[in-house]
């Protein structure tokens, strides 16, 4: 267990999986754009990903070792708290001129984003974005930042920032399913430590810290 | 004679390390796929940002850059401090120059502009980054023309602005073309600072390097065709620069350390 290792995780864990395991070698980033880097035999010990289809679809072409779900999580509209475009539901956003930032196709919460518009039929909300981001932390900086109008995030994010955006909740009906899967890299050289790691991910001291942090437990 | 040969060795590592990764991503996409991107619509509309804000910035920097480079090439006190303000951009980290662009144009910037995620974002993004190496060029070029043939030209009775045009800019010109194509493919290749400030959104912001970032991360083949097409674009133009001698990079005496 002393081994360093190497956690690819998606951005949306950036704050709670050092507090759950401090001592790691962390790369956070779009769960998509961190299975590419896997792709072409990047060092990692552990994937951790936004949803379940991408380290599934790594373990089908026998990259990573068998995926467990270990949270999850819903997402929410966010604006600056001055709200410039003074948007109070997710059908403002379809106002003329509004800045909406989402994460690009492909990128876990940018497909979510794109479920919950489609169930609510505001899929002409999309005509309104003026930026797809490679993850969900600069869709949140740039809404944070005040440049943004609005843009959709976790829940989990929202709290990072508290004092800089509002949030604007999302009808549960609408809500996409939001789990979290967590997976060895078969390349690894370092798999016991690893498998301790993703063990200890599904054990009572983790999940108390990803509750604190907001995310909710696997059903 | 051993000497020799280690030399050559040496040089031949150098230029296969620099060489190698281009020719990797031609070796990965045959010619087929490479024009084939040309029917895919993220690619084309990547294409036609690219040149339209390349164009766009090209212009601001040489209408702008210009006339500051011919203040900066005279002597006043400060000069050194100016000059090095103007290079700095030069040497920023990306992330730091989208930041600083946000400060300054941003919603609660200086200036209280809307400037961020339109395509004039790119414009300023590129025009930010690619400026200094004109400028810094155009100093040069500007130091170089001889005062006796521009004293020469005024005691003769041209005015200063006939000076400048007939005398000046034509003495100046190899150096100001190699500064401007060497601005125009830095800015071509902008990638950090575009993306921070200006956002990706296809047919708007979205240029070749930012579509060949995106592409990485859902597409490796894709990324690759579409870095194929960059790198013909941009070996293109610097064909273009060497079949005209007079405007020879290699002539451009600050090429080395830019």
């Amino acid at each position: 267990m002393n081994a360093l290792l190497t956690i690819f995780a998606a951005a949306s864990l950036t704050n709670v999986f050092p507090q759950i395991a401090p001592k790691q070698h962390y790369s956070f980033g779009g769960s998509n754009a961190l299975a590419a880097q896997v792709e072409q035999g990047a060092p990692a010990d552990v994937f951790a990903s936004a949803n379940t289809s991408i380290p599934f679809q790594l373990y089908d072409q026998g990259l990573l070792e068998k995926p467990v779900l270990f949270t999850r999580n819903e997402l929410t509209l966010i604006v600056p708290k001055a709200n410039p475009a003074s948007i109070h539901a997710v059908a403002d956003l379809a106002k003329p001129g509004v800045k909406l930032v989402v994460a690009a196709p492909g990128v876990p919460v940018g497909d979510y984003t794109r479920t919950v518009l489609h169930t609510m039929k505001l899929d002409s909300v999309l005509q309104n974005v003026v930026s797809n981001e490679s993850d969900v932390r600069e869709v949140l900086a740039k809404v944070a930042l005040g440049e943004a109008d609005a843009g959709f995030v976790y829940v989990t994010d929202a709290r990072t920032v508290r004092g800089k955006v509002a949030t604007i909740g999302i009808r549960w009906t609408a809500q996409p399913r939001v789990s979290y899967a967590v997976a060895v890299v078969r390349a690894s050289r370092h798999k016991v430590a690893a498998r301790a790691f993703v063990k200890a991910l599904l054990g009572k001291a983790a999940q108390a810290k990803l509750r604190a942090a907001g995310f909710l437990p696997v059903r | 004679m051993i000497r020799r040969i280690a030399v050559l060795g040496v040089a031949f590592v150098g230029l296969a390390f620099l060489v190698l990764p281009v020719v990797a991503i031609f070796a990965r996409v045959p010619p087929g796929r490479l024009i084939g991107q040309l029917g895919n619509g993220t690619v084309t509309d990547a294409l036609r940002v690219s040149v339209e804000t390349s164009a766009a910035a090209q212009a601001l920097v040489l209408l702008v850059g210009t006339p500051t480079a011919v203040v900066l090439a005279r002597r006043f006190r400060c000069r050194e401090l100016l000059v090095s303000l103007v290079e700095l951009p030069l040497v920023l980290p990306p992330a730091v120059a989208g930041l600083g662009l946000f400060a300054a144009f941003g919603r609660f910037g200086l200036l209280h502009t809307a400037i961020p995620f339109t395509k004039l974002a790119v414009v300023f993004a590129v025009a930010f980054v690619s400026g200094p190496l004109y400028v810094r060029a155009a100093i040069a070029a500007f130091e170089g023309v001889d005062a006796n043939v521009v004293a020469a030209s005024r005691t003769l009775g041209a005015g200063p602005t006939r000076t400048f045009f007939r005398v000046v800019l034509p003495l100046a010109r190899p150096g100001l073309a190699a500064g401007g194509a060497l601005a125009l493919a830095r800015g071509l290749g902008e990638f950090g600072a575009t993306i921070m400030f200006a956002g990706s959104l296809r047919g708007v912001t979205e240029t070749l390097p930012l579509a060949v970032y995106s592409a990485f991360n859902v597409d490796f083949d894709t990324a690759l065709a579409v870095s194929a097409l960059l790198v013909a674009l941009s070996a293109a133009l610097l064909v273009a620069l060497k079949w005209r001698p007079s405007l020879s990079i290699s002539r451009f005496r600050f090429a080395a350390s830019s």
